[in-house]
């Protein structure tokens, strides 16, 4: 576990916060995170999108494309070393391929709709919607097919556990308790 | 069978807190030593192991504040539900396997002691199990006075029942659940899970039909009507807008694989391989659940948007009064046993952990050995714990309302901020340092204590969860690269390498 891997990480966190910071400091728009209903309590809404993301849609665009591509990195961090073969890095990179293409239709259809007024339907919500409720959710499901098809190749394989085996034996024989917790 | 409805509602979640009652009975046969009561003795099969992993994520919360939610700010709520695929292919990429073979290797009976043996230090197990009995005392507060807030709604609506008092709520259903806790521990709670989950997919499914029959053009008539009323409350960012939103798929997303009655579960399996149909089966079984928060949450808000019905007192009470509108009778009875179910399975969930956080962590952390005959202190602390969580909600709900409220939202940001970053992460790098883990935990309980109780927010909507969480991961790593590089006990740095 030598690989650079931890500080590519670190320096993907480091940008957020940075990012966090600009939008703190940014000028603030009113209502930025919604408003009481005129006409019905307890609700809350979100009136004009446009203004609201005037100051900061492209930073929390940012923002949410290194948190997908932080959780790429954190399920690679997940791998043992010497599994982050090419083809791996093929699997993730495509994973966040599809992540990030499907965030970019997200906040594309969005923005279409505050400059056009009209959107169209897919599955019984508007286009964007649609995006982030079904795109959202499948576009992880390439990491669950890595992690429940490629588990015996990279996440325990048939040597991994030999030598698990291998070290639950050596535990057992060992006498002294010195390693318990 | 309308005129019959409360009977039938009554009905069903007297046949599910029976069932529970009847599981504890069963399992307290099975349990004979601490490892049995705390971790099931890492023998559950792949498929009771999903059911408990998701029917402990959906809690009360889920089934009550989620459609509540919805109804109150559209489709911000949303992020919470659309990451769980993201959050549980992390958590088991990143904690299933290693922490099941820890847990093995040094005989864990809890995540503290997983942490204990990772960083050989007693002072990161003190603040982890600190933290837990910190955020345990919250959510199992907030899941048990929603226990009692539904049941009373339930009864009320009887004539034999129609005076009864919350009070009496509050211990009629934690009776139920401290029973089947204290004889059958974990045992109990799994496969009471198993059950408690079937019922939650159930639930969603036929939920998820009703919503659709409420209007002519089903989902899309709904969305139509919010999207003339207020379109960015039906926009991805809903009304809470961009930062909140993310806000939540970060917090959601990524601290999934911090939250303390999670992630143990992925100690008790019997079979590390089992991790590969897990992950699917879980993922599965939270997204059918969580179509009833959806669904209710913007049917709901549509249906008084267009004059449909009344508009709420509360958002909380989307689901009910969903139910008592929309909802056939049984449908009704088999939703409101779910939601008894998602509370109950949570709640049993905290109340382990919380007593394995107390009989055994703290005071090892303390004196170097637990307490003796831990079984029966087991199932002391875990009636003990029940009745402060109880007392504490009561007191909570008539004399200051902000208390459970305050504590049950720290929660999961605090398991997120402090737990992810020194189990997900410590886990699986070799350079992560006891200084980086202690001051990970510090920041991440200091900032959400400060920001809750201050009622602080940032600009934008950004959360203090958010910012906790994103400062509690710089400054672990930061701060373990560059303290020294530890000297790991040989048996970990092995399993760190497999």
């Amino acid at each position: 576990m030598r690989s650079g891997l931890i500080y590519v990480i670190f320096a993907i966190g480091v940008l957020m916060a940075a990012i966090l910071l600009a939008i703190i400091l940014a000028e603030p728009v009113i209502n930025a995170g919604g408003a009481a209903h005129p006409d019905f309590p307890g609700m809350q809404i979100g009136g004009d999108g446009a203004a609201r993301l005037q100051h900061i849609g492209v930073l929390g665009f940012a923002f949410q494309c290194l948190l997908l591509t932080q959780i790429v990195l954190l399920s690679m961090l997940g791998i043992s070393e010497r599994y982050r073969s090419l083809e791996l890095n093929c699997y993730m990179g495509g994973c966040l391929g599809l992540m990030l293409l499907i965030a970019w239709g997200m906040f594309s259809n969005h923005l279409q709709y505050l400059d056009t007024g009209t959107t169209g339907y897919f599955m019984g919500f508007p286009t964007a919607t649609a995006w982030q409720l079904y795109g959202t959710w499948l576009g992880a499901i390439p990491l669950v097919i890595i992690y429940s098809l490629g588990f015996g190749k990279f996440i325990y394989t048939a040597e991994d556990e030999e030598k698990y085996n291998e070290l639950l034996a050596e535990k057992a024989s060992q006498t002294v308790p010195s390693t318990s917790v | 069978m309308e005129a019959f409805r409360q009977e039938i509602i009554v009905g069903a979640v007297v046949v599910y807190m029976l069932f529970c009652i009847i599981t504890g009975l069963w399992a307290m046969r099975r349990t004979h030593n601490p490892s049995d009561f705390f971790i099931a003795g890492r023998g559950l099969g792949p498929i009771v192991v999903a059911l408990a992993m998701f029917s402990s994520t959906l809690s009360g919360f889920g089934f009550v504040g989620g459609p509540g939610l919805v109804y109150s700010i559209g489709v911000s709520s949303f992020w919470m539900v659309v990451i769980s695929s993201t959050g549980y292919a992390l958590g088991f990429f990143l904690v299933a396997k290693r922490i099941r073979m820890i847990a093995e290797l040094y005989d864990c009976l809890s995540l503290p002691d997983v942490v204990a043996a990772r960083y050989g230090s007693q002072t990161v197990r003190f603040l982890i199990a600190i933290t837990i009995v910190l955020g345990v005392m919250g959510y199992l507060a907030t899941q048990i006075l929603a226990m009692a807030v539904v049941m009373q709604a339930i009864l009320s609506g009887t004539e034999m029942f129609a005076e009864v008092g919350l009070v009496t709520c509050v211990v009629i259903s934690s009776a139920v659940m401290i029973f089947y806790c204290v004889t059958g521990g974990i045992i109990a709670s799994v496969y009471t899970d198993v059950v408690q989950g079937m019922i939650m997919i159930i639930a969603g499914t036929l939920i998820l039909f009703t919503a659709m029959a409420v209007f002519d053009g089903g989902m899309q008539e709904a969305t139509s009507i919010i999207l003339a009323d207020d379109s960015e409350a039906i926009m991805p960012w809903g009304a809470a807008g961009i930062m909140a939103s993310l806000g939540w798929f970060f917090v959601f997303g990524l601290g999934l694989a911090g939250q303390p009655h999670i992630i143990t579960k992925m100690m008790m399996n019997k079979n590390i391989r089992d991790n590969r149909t897990i992950l699917p089966m879980s993922l599965f079984g939270y997204v059918m659940a969580a179509l009833l928060w959806i669904s209710i949450g913007i049917v709901m808000r549509a249906a008084v948007v267009d004059g449909v019905i009344d508009p709420l007192a509360l958002p909380d009470d989307a689901a009910s009064v969903f139910l008592s509108v929309f909802a056939n009778p049984l449908l009704a009875g088999i939703v409101f046993a779910g939601l008894f179910a998602a509370i109950m399975s949570t709640s049993d969930a905290f109340l382990n952990i919380g007593t394995a956080a107390i009989i055994h962590d703290i005071p090892k952390a303390i004196r170097g050995h637990s307490v003796k005959n831990e079984l029966f202190w087991a199932r002391v602390v875990t009636i003990l714990l029940a009745i402060v969580a109880a007392s504490f909600a009561l007191y909570s709900h008539f004399r200051d309302a902000t208390l459970v409220a305050i504590l049950g939202a720290f929660g999961w940001g605090t398991f997120a901020a402090s737990i992810f970053p020194v189990v997900a992460v410590g886990l699986n790098w070799k350079g992560a340092t006891v200084p980086g883990a202690v001051t990970a935990i510090v920041t991440a309980l200091l900032i959400n204590f400060i920001t809750q109780l201050a009622g602080y927010t940032f600009p934008y909507a950004i959360s203090g969860q958010l910012v906790a969480f994103a400062s509690s991961m710089l400054l672990f790593i930061g701060v373990s690269l560059l303290t020294k590089k530890p000297q790991l006990d040989s048996d970990i740095e092995r399993v760190m390498e497999i």
